[in-house]
């Protein structure tokens, strides 16, 4: 998988203390228990590491966590074209 | 110059377990705000008890029983009019001295310093007292889970007085702000003149709290860093020299993330939002007084003060924390 969805792994792990084992690119962040409070928290975390903004309504509670990485990707190069 | 502390809390600790329903439990709440238990003010207490509690305690630590002029900050004052400054006033033996009402949310408190600040460079008080007191509980919609566990009741207050930008307990330089683009972020819609005139009678809810949790999140974190670094310049402070970051206790998960944004180990940023709850205006000089006493905050401390709020608003301030009389 690209590196973005490593990066959100790795954020999860970390910073929201999910269990490695229970992630997958076809999870659900509602799978993980995690609504969208956290995933602004998540976001947030995302745009610093990455240095680019990123809409608070990107990704919802229902995308899988590689739909997620492909949307943070999709702003990442709109955001590098303009 | 700070140089009087104190805080009140009501008695009655409300734990999470008795405010659980289908829709929330202990483990859900403390997963999402860091909260345990916070303090509700019982049938007849007023924000105005609380203001005076912690006045009271402010002013014997100050050394001096009287202020020139006394500044409080809350968005649950005991009535729409008149503001609650004069009624604490009079309440701490204070008749006849300035007094009014900050109204800036949980940025109230840092509005307030300004506030005080500035009576005391133009001469027009020698000493202020500042209060930051809320009792949130009297707005809160049971059926909301997205406010109802949150937010929780107390006070603090802090004595500044006239004095050298280099004594400890100086304050340093403010940053404040605000965007009226987000006034329907944080609300309660009716008691207000824009609801009597609109001709619409309120509906029972609209005089409940309410909040957008995840708008605010987004906008508190990002306004309280950007003020954070502005007010450090000005102050000429690199983040590596903050001692101590206390920020406006709205969510653990909101002042653990400012603090990694900041750059500030997680060491040094202040905390009590697991006792307490959001307390809106309280919160800061409810944390800097409970964190006095329990030695955390330590004479000659750099600290960084930061809050973001209704309206929307936001505030910073540093200074050097001052050797206070124990209570």
């Amino acid at each position: 998988m690209n590196s973005t969805y490593d990066r959100l792994v790795n954020i999860l792990v970390s910073r929201f203390e999910v269990d490695r084992a229970e992630l997958a690119p076809d999870v659900t962040f509602e799978d993980l228990d995690m609504d969208s409070l956290f995933l602004v928290e998540l976001l947030l975390v995302i745009q610093s590491e990455l240095g680019v903004e990123i809409s608070e309504d990107t990704v919802s509670p229902r995308d899988t966590i590689g739909r997620a990485a492909e949307l943070i990707d999709d702003t990442v190069a709109a955001a590098t074209a303009s | 110059m700070l140089v009087g502390l104190g805080s009140c809390l009501p008695p009655r600790a409300v734990p999470n377990a008795e405010l659980a329903t289908s829709g929330t439990s202990d483990e859900w709440i403390r997963s999402r705000t860091g909260i345990r238990q916070r303090y509700f003010a019982s049938t007849g207490m007023t924000t105005s008890d609380l203001a005076v509690g912690a006045g009271a305690k402010a002013l014997k630590s100050s050394g001096q029983p009287t202020v020139d002029a006394i500044v409080l900050a809350t968005t649950t004052p005991d009535r729409p009019c008149p503001a609650t400054a004069p009624t604490v006033a009079t309440r701490l033996g204070m008749t006849g001295m300035a007094a009014f009402d900050v109204s800036a949310a949980c940025t109230g408190f840092i509005y307030g310093l300004a506030s005080a600040a500035g009576l005391i460079a133009t001469g027009t008080a020698d000493r202020v007292l500042v209060i930051g007191a809320e009792t949130y509980s009297s707005i809160l919609n049971p059926r909301d889970r997205t406010t109802s566990v949150i937010f929780g009741d107390g006070a603090g207050a802090v004595v500044l007085r006239a004095g050298d930008t280099d004594e400890p307990g100086a304050l340093g330089p403010f940053d404040l702000g605000s965007d009226g683009e987000g006034n329907e972020l944080i609300t309660v819609p009716a008691g207000g003149s824009q609801q009597r005139l609109s001709g619409v009678d309120a509906a029972p809810e609209d005089h409940y709290f309410a909040m957008a949790g995840k708008e605010v999140f987004w906008h508190a974190v990002r306004r309280m860093s950007a003020s954070a670094r502005a007010v450090l310049g000005r102050a000429g402070w690199q983040v590596s020299q903050v001692d101590k970051l206390v920020s406006h206790q709205a969510n653990l998960r909101i002042t653990n993330h400012l603090a990694d944004e900041l750059g500030v180990e997680r060491a040094r940023n202040l905390s009590n939002i697991d006792e307490v709850g959001n307390t809106a205006a309280a919160s800061i000089p409810l944390l800097l007084d409970q964190a006095n006493t329990r030695g955390t905050l330590n004479p000659g401390d750099r600290v960084l003060l930061t809050a973001f709020g209704g309206g929307l608003t936001w505030g910073s301030n540093v200074l050097t924390w001052p050797e206070l009389a124990p209570a």
